[in-house]
């Protein structure tokens, strides 16, 4: 992993709180990122406060630039939100294990990419990721779910993958897309008629509870990928850590650090 | 050159007086990565107990005004697996160890540091008697000096190696309980560990920590800190390790002018793992600038308002 400050190239509105970051990054960091690893982004004025980085998933990345899509929640993301081009943030990563490859195995037919909220932005990454090497999402899935229209972010873009064989479903909690109620809907209709299916989700916890119990009554295999509060993002705050299955420990569970072992853990370790 | 050596407790000598405060640089080799953690004056290891423990549920670390409330609760892999898997790699990476200890009642304190003692690699032990996320074990024996002195006084009789007592801020006279630990046998205090504090989600009108309460860390403790150090510095004769929201070259020197011989670097490693040793190139610049030769004709050097 890297630390250095970096330049905005550019920061782009998404939506009324929703914003895309733009980060200059040397090719060293751009070889290591994967789908679903993350950084940790702070503000490098010196005084402070916000005192902690914030850790957001590598959304996209070319060979000398990344991308993080920042949702407004607090004073740490409010601020990064706000720089202009030209700025300097200060970055450690990428961070984290990333997703397993998203290639199928050979019985399994389709891949279900589950995005609930901003968990697009880590879900995006595979698939920018898959798109930007112009490999086929034939028989790949985007199930994404927000709470409004003007959440579903970066749809555009997606959308413009559709030739590359991606297949999208939206919908949203109030109804102002096509569709309303939870991604999770979307995802139990969809494995009734493809059982051998395998799941890679991001978002909420209960969404993620959600996703996790419909795989283990389908069958399929799958992955999540977790959020956390840490201060660090490199192991050692110990303050985002996740009860897991353990075969090791004499209780059956352990902990797990969602910053180094994860954050995307094989669905059926995660005990929530 | 500037000479950076301090003695932070008899015969203990590091290269310089910047050190690493316990639960904010894991087990050391976890910044390996960052840079060579053998140039730092000490690396003080995640706190330590007989059994492996898993720390507390729920929200553990919560951001506050230029600061962050903890409650891990003391989650540690247990002395045994440290000696086994971590110990060999920081004497591989050359790095100075201080160890951690803690435990649930005095006997845990003794047999850990009985366990400990004659370990080649170890420099000294710092006790914590000041953790305020645990029910049992640590703050019960940090807020009270007889029941600090008696703690110490066991400790001590089980090894020889130097001991630190880590001291809580979260009592009504700190230089007491300096004095009876120092009184006791401890070599050598360091002070502070975090402040109990809370935080509170207004929304869901419910505390943010699943512990409740909470160490408060980070810049926002840092005057509280210098002022303790100041104080016991005044009332003991042992050396002094002073912690509390360092993250700057100038904050270090501010605690070895109120007389601290080293410093401890807690918080800021999480945001900026290069930290520590940023610090220690920050104090030798600092120093070399000021014409100053050796850092200890630095160390409480604090004039007269």
């Amino acid at each position: 992993m890297y630390l250095f400050n970096s330049e905005v190239v550019s920061n782009q509105k998404l939506s009324q709180n929703i914003y895309r970051l733009r980060l200059k990054a040397a090719k060293d960091f751009c070889r290591a990122a994967a789908p679903g690893k993350f950084v940790m982004l702070g503000t490098v004025d010196g005084l402070l406060d916000p005192l902690l980085r914030r850790p957001f998933g590598i959304c996209r990345w070319g060979s000398d630039w990344f991308e993080v899509v920042i949702k407004v929640v607090g004073k740490g993301s409010c601020q990064l939100s706000n720089l202009a081009k030209g700025v300097l943030v200060a970055v450690h990563g990428p961070l984290g294990n990333g997703y397993p490859n998203a290639e199928l195995e050979s019985e399994q037919k389709s891949l279900f990419l589950v995005a609930g909220g901003m968990g697009i932005a880590s879900i995006a990454s595979q698939l920018f990721f898959a798109l930007d090497r112009k490999q086929s999402l034939v028989g790949t899935f985007l199930l994404y779910g927000a709470a409004n229209i003007s959440e579903l972010i970066l749809l555009d873009e997606l959308t413009a993958a559709s030739s590359s064989g991606l297949q999208i479903q939206t919908i949203t909690d109030d109804g102002s897309s096509s569709r309303q109620g939870f991604v999770t809907q979307l995802l139990i209709h969809e494995l009734q008629t493809r059982p051998q299916s395998r799941v890679f989700a991001c978002g909420p916890e209960p969404m993620l509870k959600s996703v996790q119990k419909i795989l283990q009554e389908t069958g399929c295999d799958g992955y999540l990928s977790l959020e956390n509060r840490m201060a660090c993002g490199f192991g050692v705050c110990l303050g985002c850590v996740q009860t897991v299955l353990s075969e090791t420990s004499e209780t059956g569970m352990e902990t797990a650090k969602v910053c180094t072992r994860g954050p995307v853990f094989p669905a059926q370790q995660v005990v929530f | 050159m500037v000479d950076l050596k301090v003695e932070i407790a008899p015969g203990v000598i590091l290269k310089n007086p910047v050190l690493t405060a316990s639960g904010t640089f894991g087990y050391g080799r976890e910044y390996a990565p960052y840079f060579d953690i053998a140039k730092l004056g000490a690396i003080v290891t995640k706190g330590l107990s007989l059994q492996p423990k898993t720390g507390n549920p729920g929200v553990r670390i919560t951001e506050t005004a230029c600061g962050m409330l903890n409650s891990i609760g003391l989650e540690n892999i247990g002395v045994e697996k440290f000696l086994a898997d971590e110990l060999p790699i920081l004497r591989k990476l050359d790095a100075t160890v201080i160890v951690n200890i803690f435990g649930n009642n005095q006997s845990d304190y003794a047999a850990l540091a009985a366990k400990l003692d004659g370990v080649t690699g170890i420099a000294a032990l710092e006790i914590n008697i000041s953790c305020p996320n645990v029910k049992a074990g640590g703050i019960q024996f940090g807020t009270d000096p007889q029941a600090a002195a008696k703690l110490i006084a066991a400790v001590r009789k089980k090894t020889s190696l130097p001991l630190i007592t880590k001291l809580s801020p979260n009592v009504s006279d700190i230089v007491a309980i300096a004095k009876a630990v120092e009184e006791a046998g401890s070599d050598s205090l360091s002070l502070i560990n975090t402040l109990l504090g809370m935080a509170i989600d207004l929304d869901r009108k419910r505390p943010i920590l699943g512990n409740v309460t909470g160490g408060l860390s980070g810049p926002a403790i840092k005057p509280v800190a210098l002022r303790m150090v100041y104080q016991v510095a005044q009332a003991v004769s042992i050396p002094i390790i002073g912690i509390g929201g360092i993250t700057s070259a100038r904050d270090a020197l501010e605690f070895l002018l109120a007389g601290a011989s080293a410093i401890e670097i807690g918080t800021a490693n999480f945001i900026n793992p290069q930290t520590a040793i940023e610090i220690v190139e920050g104090i030798e610049n600092y120093l070399k600038g000021q014409k100053c030769a050796k850092i200890t004709d630095f160390i409480g050097k604090l004039e007269k308002v």
